[in-house]
C-alpha cells in the first residue's frame, strides 16, 4: 500500500505530462523540427529498436569503462592524498582546475591523437569527468575519522596500513558513493557528447546528429530517449551496488 | 573512610603506577596549559579505582597517559611493572570511552572481534571469544545486528565486550555510562561489577558522578583543576554490591565525604553540580 503510494503520483504526473505534450504538438500544430509528438517518437523508437540498442550498448561500454577507470583512479589518488598532507593540499585545487577546463571539448584533439577507428578517446574523456567527483568525495572520506576510532585504533598499536584497510577504507565507503552517484550519470553524458565531435560513430551521441542532420527529427528523438534510459540504468545500477557494499545502511538514499 | 579490607589488596606487582607525573598541553606556546601537576597513583591488581573531579581536572588525560595515547612531559606511568608504551603494544589493558565507537560498517560481532583480529587470533576462535563476551554483557542474541540498529545503552555494552574481549589485567574507561539514562546506567553499572569480580580485572574508571564513584569503587581518588592533581583519595568499603547498598548509611556517608572532598579541593570555585 505504502509502495503504491509512492509510486502513484510521479507515474500519474508522468503520464499527463505526456499527454499535455502530445495535445499541445497536435493541437498546437508545431512543426516536427522545433518538438515532435510523443507519438511520433514512440513509433521511431518501435521502428528502431535494433539500432537504438545496438548505439545504446555502444556508449555504454564506453561510459562503463570511462566510469570504472576514472573511479579507480580517483580513490587511488585520493587515498595517496590523503596520506601524503603536502599532496592532499595541492591535489585539492588542481583537481578543481581540472574539473573547470571544458574536458568535453578535448574530444577533438584526442580523436586526432587515436585511429578514427579507436573507442579510446570517448573512454579517456568519460574518465577524466568521473575522476573529479570519486576524487573529492573519497578524500573528505578519508580525511573523517572519528577521534574515538582513531584512539581505539592506538590503544590496539594498529599500524598505518591496518588502520587504513579496518577503519579509513570502511569509514569513507558512504563518501565514496556520493562520488559514484554523481559520476555515474556523468559517465554516461560524457560518453554520448563526445561522439559529436569526431572519432568512431558508433554510438548515441553519432546517432541524434545524424539524424538531426537529415531533419529525421522523431527519429533524433528516439535516440535521446534511449540516452536517457541508459542514464537512468547507471544510476539506478550504482544505487543498487551502493546498497549491496553497504548493508549496514537500512536506507538507499542518506 | 574505614580501613578496607579484602578485595583489591595491592599485590607486589601493581596493576597501574603513576609517578611524578606532569602533563603540559602546548608547551613552550602563548597557549600552554599544565593539565597534570606531579600527579601520583598506584591501583593494585584488581582493585577498582575512580577518578573524580570537576571538568578540566585532567581525569580524562591522567587516563589517556596510562593507556599511552599521550606521552607524559615528566614523570614515569607504568602497567603490570612495565613502561606504558610496552604496555600499550601488548594490547595489556582493554579501554572504552564515553562514546561507544563502534564501528557502524561491522556487526556486533565482529567489533568485538577486532581487537583480536589485531591479535592475530584465528578466526574461529575469536568467534567464539567474541561470542562469550557478549554473553557476558547479556547480547549474545544481537551478534548479527549493525550497531545503528541498537540503543544507546546496548552499543556501550558492546563497546565494555569488545574491552573485554582480550581478557586484559586491566580496564579503562573515560565516563562510558555518561551518556545514558540513570536506570540503564545503574544496570550496567551493577553489570560491570560483576565482570570485574568474574575477570578480576583492575579498573580505572573516570567519572563526574558522586554516586557512580562511590558506588563501584574501592578507592576514589579526588582531584581538582589548574593545575590538575589529585587532592584527596577516600577509601569506600561497602562490602558486596547489591541493590539495598544504594540505601545504606555507609554509601550516604561516602557520597558525604566525597563530596566535602570535592568542594574542600576546588575552593573557591563553587561546587560541582
Amino acid at each position: 500500500m505504502k509502495w503504491v503510494k509512492s509510486i502513484l503520483p510521479p507515474v500519474v504526473v508522468g503520464i499527463m505530462a505526456l499527454v499535455g505534450w502530445e495535445l499541445t504538438v497536435t493541437l498546437g500544430r508545431i512543426a516536427p523540427y522545433i518538438l515532435p509528438a510523443p507519438s511520433a517518437i514512440w513509433a521511431e523508437l518501435v521502428a528502431q529498436r535494433a539500432n537504438v540498442w545496438a548505439a545504446a550498448v555502444a556508449s555504454g561500454e564506453n561510459a562503463l569503462i570511462g566510469l570504472i577507470a576514472g573511479s579507480a583512479i580517483g580513490v587511488v589518488v585520493a587515498m595517496v592524498a590523503s596520506r601524503v598532507r603536502l599532496l592532499s593540499e595541492i591535489s585539492v585545487p588542481f583537481a578543481a582546475v581540472l574539473n573547470a577546463l571544458p574536458i568535453i571539448a578535448l574530444a577533438p584533439i584526442l580523436n586526432n591523437m587515436f585511429e578514427s577507428t579507436s573507442s579510446v578517446p570517448r573512454r579517456i574523456v568519460t574518465a577524466i569527468i568521473v575522476f573529479f567527483p570519486v576524487f573529492i568525495n573519497t578524500l573528505r572520506g578519508l580525511r573523517e575519522v572519528d577521534p574515538v576510532h582513531r584512539e581505539l585504533m592506538a590503544s590496539y598499536a594498529a599500524g598505518t596500513w591496518t588502520f587504513a584497510r579496518k577503519v579509513r577504507l570502511p569509514g569513507a565507503l558512504g563518501f565514496v558513493f556520493t562520488g559514484l552517484r554523481q559520476a555515474s550519470s556523468l559517465a554516461v553524458i560524457a560518453a554520448v557528447v563526445a561522439e559529436y565531435f569526431g572519432g568512431l560513430q558508433d554510438g548515441l551521441g553519432a546517432r541524434i546528429t545524424s539524424a538531426a542532420a537529415f531533419t529525421a527529427y522523431p527519429r533524433a528523438w528516439a535516440f535521446v530517449v534511449g540516452a536517457c534510459v541508459l542514464g537512468l540504468v547507471f544510476y539506478l545500477t550504482t544505487l543498487i551496488v551502493e546498497r549491496l557494499a553497504m548493508p549496514w545502511k537500512s536506507r538507499l538514499i542518506t | 573512610m574505614s580501613d578496607r579490607v579484602g578485595a583489591g589488596v595491592p599485590g607486589p606487582k601493581r596493576a597501574v603506577s603513576v609517578s611524578g607525573v606532569t602533563k603540559v598541553f602546548n608547551q613552550g606556546r602563548p597557549d600552554e596549559v599544565t593539565a597534570l601537576s606531579d600527579v601520583d597513583l598506584s591501583v593494585g591488581d584488581g582493585e577498582f579505582v575512580s577518578l573524580i573531579g570537576p571538568s578540566g581536572c585532567g581525569k580524562s588525560t591522567l587516563l589517556r597517559l596510562i593507556a599511552d595515547l599521550i606521552p607524559p612531559t615528566r614523570g614515569t606511568v607504568t602497567v603490570a611493572g612495565e613502561p606504558a608504551e610496552t604496555a600499550r603494544r601488548k594490547q595489556g589493558y582493554g579501554i572504552a570511552f564515553q562514546q561507544a565507537g563502534l564501528f557502524e560498517w561491522r556487526t556486533v560481532l565482529r567489533n568485538v572481534e577486532l581487537p583480536l583480529e589485531l591479535r592475530g587470533m584465528s578466526r574461529s576462535d575469536r568467534r567464539d571469544r567474541a561470542r562469550q563476551m557478549l554473553t557476558l554483557v547479556g547480547l549474545e542474541d544481537f551478534t548479527s545486528h549493525y550497531p545503528g540498529q541498537l540503543s544507546g545503552g546496548m552499543q556501550q555494552r558492546v563497546a565494555i565486550a569488545r574491552a573485554l574481549a582480550v581478557s586484559p589485567p586491566l580496564l579503562l574507561m573515560d565516563e562510558p555510562f555518561g551518556a545514558l539514562d540513570e536506570m540503564t546506567r545503574e544496570r550496567l553499572q551493577a553489570e560491570l561489577l560483576g565482570i570485574c569480580a568474574k575477570t578480576g580485572a583492575a579498573t580505572v574508571f573516570v567519572t563526574h558522578s558522586i554516586s557512580e564513584a562511590v558506588f563501584l569503587s574501592n578507592r576514589v581518588m579526588v582531584m581538582s583543576p589548574r593545575p590538575g592533581r589529585i587532592t584527596a583519595e577516600i577509601r569506600v568499603d561497602l562490602g558486596e554490591r547489591t541493590e539495598a547498598t544504594r540505601q545504606a548509611d555507609s554509601y550516604f556517608e561516602a557520597i558525604t565525604s566525597v563530596r566535602r572532598a570535592l568542594r574542600s579541593g576546588n575552593t573557591p570555585a563553587p561546587a560541582a553540580p
